[in-house]
């Protein structure tokens, strides 16, 4: 590895990994980050779900476009973060939210659409028969049957892409947006470990949060699974 | 019971008239100039071996397939006069796999059409509570979600999912083919009793040629490209097949399940060689000399006491000893009247005799041989189980 | 302090701001010399094809292991439900104080361990769901048939499952490559540094530069890794992992 480590700088890390006062001090200046960061995963969650349910509708009643939007959102998965953060920041400048926002949509597409499409798929074929029969308009249907019996699906590919969304946020702190990225580069170019570990430790913890609340809003929506299957004749 | 498919006869609830349906791409059509009419308030099944059309033909009733040519009336209505919506809202539709929705509870899943159909709360939740009774079901269940219940009782669920609208018709595309052959029977009985408080139109389609014979009134046979062979009642069925294909789809064994199909009602009275205890030892040996038989039979009050050995009848006759107080012993067998043809069979096999003795309701009924039983099933005007003709 | 650890940097690139792409690119000091190209290449793939190797290393065997003695069902699921979220970058951040602290220097252990726990999950995954989806009736067979339980285990299971775990290390691989460039901005050097001097240095074509060079890697890696697949493995084997679902991208 080339870069030798600078002996001021390991004299410097005497600087302890956190030291709490700076926490208390400059707790503002935490908040904002925490905000921010909530805001463009949000931001970018919102606009990945629109135009994933846009895609997966159009690749459940296409079938063919189905293998050429998984090729297409995994190529784009696949795209290296700086990479794509610096390629789209002479486009909007540094200074606009959508920078970042539209990179961080473009990566949640592959999980979302695999998912909003398997959660669809797997509606047993017996119970849309049963509901058609039924006379249930094709509307009603997908309204009351199959989008509820799909949401569990839908909601674990919400919850991954929300949190891997967390963590690619941090990433896009090189092109100056990233809420508690920030705090990571500004403790770095500090050499001041505090507000590193700050947002580093509180982007993984922000993960895990949003994973539990979804869980549990997972958890209200489909009674249903929780019960389990009685062995009575 | 109600005889309600010939109390009105010529009471059409459902009307084929040349219906064709072909798939894109299917050298054939699925189902080929259709015509046929089903009574009100009877059971038909459709019966036939897979591809032959019947899945088809149910399907088309409630438009979940559009045919391609004919037409289809339901009460004298053409099915494509109103939406498929509005025609499906009046028939109930139960499939093999049930299809309960799983994200709702047993008594929403019943509740969906008369929601559907803007029903209020306590009218529905009324009719809830009456369909569970009526189709046998634990009221506890009512806030279970479907993965909670047995396949049974799921498939009572979806019965009663379809009645609950009281819809006129009842389609049933292999019902009961997702259950075990003991509940596959009891589920069976049960919809014959719920029939006679019901009384609905129902289509039945199935391949089991058992499930056809026990459950219909009427059994449409059909081959490949959804024609009849032959349109007749079970009994009919297995005693005159009309063509080969019949013959063979029904079995070998038509002979033996027309057995199963007959009570021992149906035969006519055949005293035996049975006497009062009363009667004179003439009497006695003369019935004995008409029937061939080593036995001898004595009722007391009309009520059968027991069989008595030849040898010992005569030797009371030479020493004095009444009639009645010769030794006799117990009957091992003995049915009922409404006991099928096929048990009384079983009996005399099986027990070593070669009469058994009827009882009806304790009193002498009668006795059956094998003899009667041949006899009966070769002549044309017999009874069925359920003692309708 | 802070104007010396910047300026102290061996890695700064100095680079005319208004030259173009193209002469940039094809000026051959670009490429040579220790701030060259292919320095910062070969840098860059060392630290992968380590990261790799030892995630290889670690994950296979104890997977297959626990995959064929059907333990651990309860965190591999779970581990599915956290596999696209491991935060690197936060990692790497979070480890790099730790780093110093120790006297190691920013580099390689934050930007490696960060990389190795980002590699672990998919080829673990995926070789346990190989060797854990085996149809019993063959592992069966190979017992009723006199294989020991090791020759099980290789012979026949490993055979069956090399194509699903090939596909795991090729998503581990490429994954790390696009990861990799964040390393630039954690005091490390490889080829994200392109993109960090020219953010900078406010020199575009630094950046595009870059995002070529880093793009291209992630796709050669792919590349390299769909080759590879094709060579090693019989294509019975390709096609039979293809019909039990091999669904990674």
């Amino acid at each position: 590895m080339s870069s030798a480590p600078i002996p001021s700088l390991i004299a410097e890390a005497t600087n302890p990994i956190i030291r709490w006062e700076w926490v208390v001090e400059e707790w503002d200046q935490v908040w904002d980050a925490i905000v921010e960061h909530l805001i463009l995963t949000m931001l970018a969650m919102l606009m990945g779900l629109v135009v994933s349910a846009i895609l997966a509708a159009i690749a459940l009643r296409f079938r063919w476009t189905m293998t050429p939007i998984t090729a297409t959102t995994s190529l784009i998965y696949t795209l290296p973060s700086v990479a794509l953060f610096a390629l789209l920041a002479p486009v909007f400048g540094n200074l606009s939210r959508w920078t970042a926002v539209l990179p961080l949509a473009a990566y949640t597409l592959l999980i979302l659409v695999t998912n909003i499409v398997a959660g669809f798929q797997a509606v047993p074929a017996s119970v849309r028969d049963a509901a058609d029969g039924m006379g249930m308009s094709p509307m009603r249907r997908v309204w009351s049957v199959d989008l509820p019996l799909a949401v569990p699906y839908i909601l674990t590919g919400i919850r991954i892409a929300a949190v891997s969304t967390v963590g690619l946020v941090t990433v896009a702190a090189i092109i100056g947006q990233g809420g508690l990225g920030r705090l990571i580069f500004s403790g770095l170019r500090r050499a001041f470990w505090t507000p590193m570990t700050v947002g580093a430790s509180l982007s993984i913890a922000l993960a895990l949060v949003i994973d539990a609340l979804i869980i549990l809003v997972g958890l209200w929506l489909v009674p249903w699974q929780r019960r389990r299957k009685a062995a009575t004749r | 019971m109600e005889q309600s498919g010939w109390s009105q006869m010529g009471d059409v609830a459902i009307r084929l008239e040349n219906v064709t349906k072909s798939f894109d791409g299917a050298s054939g059509a699925a189902v080929d100039n259709l015509s046929l009419d089903i009574e009100n308030g009877s059971i038909i099944a459709l019966l036939g071996p897979s591809g032959c059309g019947k899945t088809t033909t149910l399907r088309m009733i409630n438009r979940l397939i559009e045919p391609t040519s004919g037409k289809i009336e339901i009460n004298g209505v053409d099915v494509m006069s109103q939406s498929p919506q509005e025609l499906r809202r009046g028939i109930g539709y139960v499939i093999q796999q049930v299809g309960l929705f799983p994200h709702r509870t047993i008594a929403s899943n019943i509740a969906t059409v008369p929601k559907m159909l803007g029903w209020d709360k306590s009218r529905s939740a009324e009719r809830v509570e009456e369909l569970t009774t009526l189709v046998g079901l634990d009221h506890e269940m009512l806030d279970r979600y479907p993965d909670e219940l047995s396949g049974g009782q799921q498939q009572r669920v979806g019965v009663a999912r379809a009645l609950a609208a009281d819809p006129p018709v009842l389609l049933m595309d292999e019902p009961f083919g997702a259950v075990d052959p003991i509940v596959r029977g009891r589920l069976q009985d049960e919809l014959l009793a719920l029939q006679t408080q019901v009384s609905k139109t129902i289509v039945l389609v199935t391949h089991d040629v058992d499930e056809a014979l026990r459950v219909a009134d009427k059994i449409a046979l059909m081959n490949v490209g959804g024609v009849i062979e032959q349109l007749a009642t079970p009994d009919e069925l297995m005693r005159a097949p009309a063509n080969d294909f019949v013959r063979s789809f029904v079995g070998e064994d038509r002979g033996l399940r027309r057995l199963a199909l007959n009570a021992v009602s149906a035969l006519r009275f055949h005293q035996g060689p049975v006497v009062s205890a009363d009667a004179t030892f003439d009497e006695a040996e003369h019935a004995m000399a008409l029937e061939g038989s080593d036995w001898l039979g004595i009722t007391i009050d009309e009520i059968f006491a027991g069989w008595a050995r030849a040898d010992d009848v005569r030797a009371a006759r030479a020493n004095g000893t009444e009639l009645r107080d010769v030794e006799r012993f117990e009957p091992i067998a003995q049915v009922e009247p409404t006991s099928t043809l096929r048990a009384a069979m079983e009996l005399i096999m099986s027990s070593n005799s070669s009469v058994a003795v009827i009882n009806d309701g304790g009193r002498f009924g009668g006795v059956i041989t094998l003899e009667d039983i041949r006899r009966a099933l070769s002549s044309a005007d017999i009874e069925t189980a359920d003692g309708t003709a | 302090m802070i104007g010396a650890m910047a300026a102290a940097r061996p890695s700064q690139t100095a680079v005319p701001r208004d030259i173009g792409f193209f002469e940039w690119f094809f000026d051959p000091d670009t490429w040579t010399g220790p701030d060259g190209i292919l320095a910062s290449l070969v840098d860059t793939v060392v630290l992968c094809a380590a990261v790799t190797l030892v995630a290889v290393a670690v994950s296979v065997p104890t997977a297959a292991l626990l995959a064929h003695l059907r333990r651990a069902e309860v965190s591999s699921t779970w581990l599915v439900s956290i596999s696209r979220a491991v935060p690197t970058f936060a990692i790497a951040a979070l480890l790099v104080p730790w780093s110093l602290e120790r006297g190691w220097g920013f580099e390689p252990w934050p930007i490696f361990i960060a990389l190795f726990l980002l590699a672990v999950v998919p080829i673990y995954l995926n070789t346990y769901t190989a060797i854990r989806q085996q149809p019993e009736g063959t592992v069966e067979a190979a017992r009723a048939l006199g294989y020991s339980e090791r020759s099980i285990l290789t012979k026949v299971e490993f055979a069956l499952a090399s194509s699903l775990i090939l596909a795991g290390i090729r998503v581990a691989a490429i994954q790390v490559v696009a990861t990799e460039p964040i390393r630039a901005f954690l005091g490390g050097d490889g080829l994200g540094r392109y993109v960090r001097d020219g953010f900078g240095q406010n020199n575009n074509t630094l950046v595009i530069g870059g995002i070529v060079l880093i793009g291209g890697l992630a796709a050669l890696t792919g590349l390299t890794f769909v080759a590879l697949e094709r060579l090693v493995l019989p294509n019975g084997v390709r096609r039979l992992a293809r019909q039990q679902g091999d669904k990674t991208p």
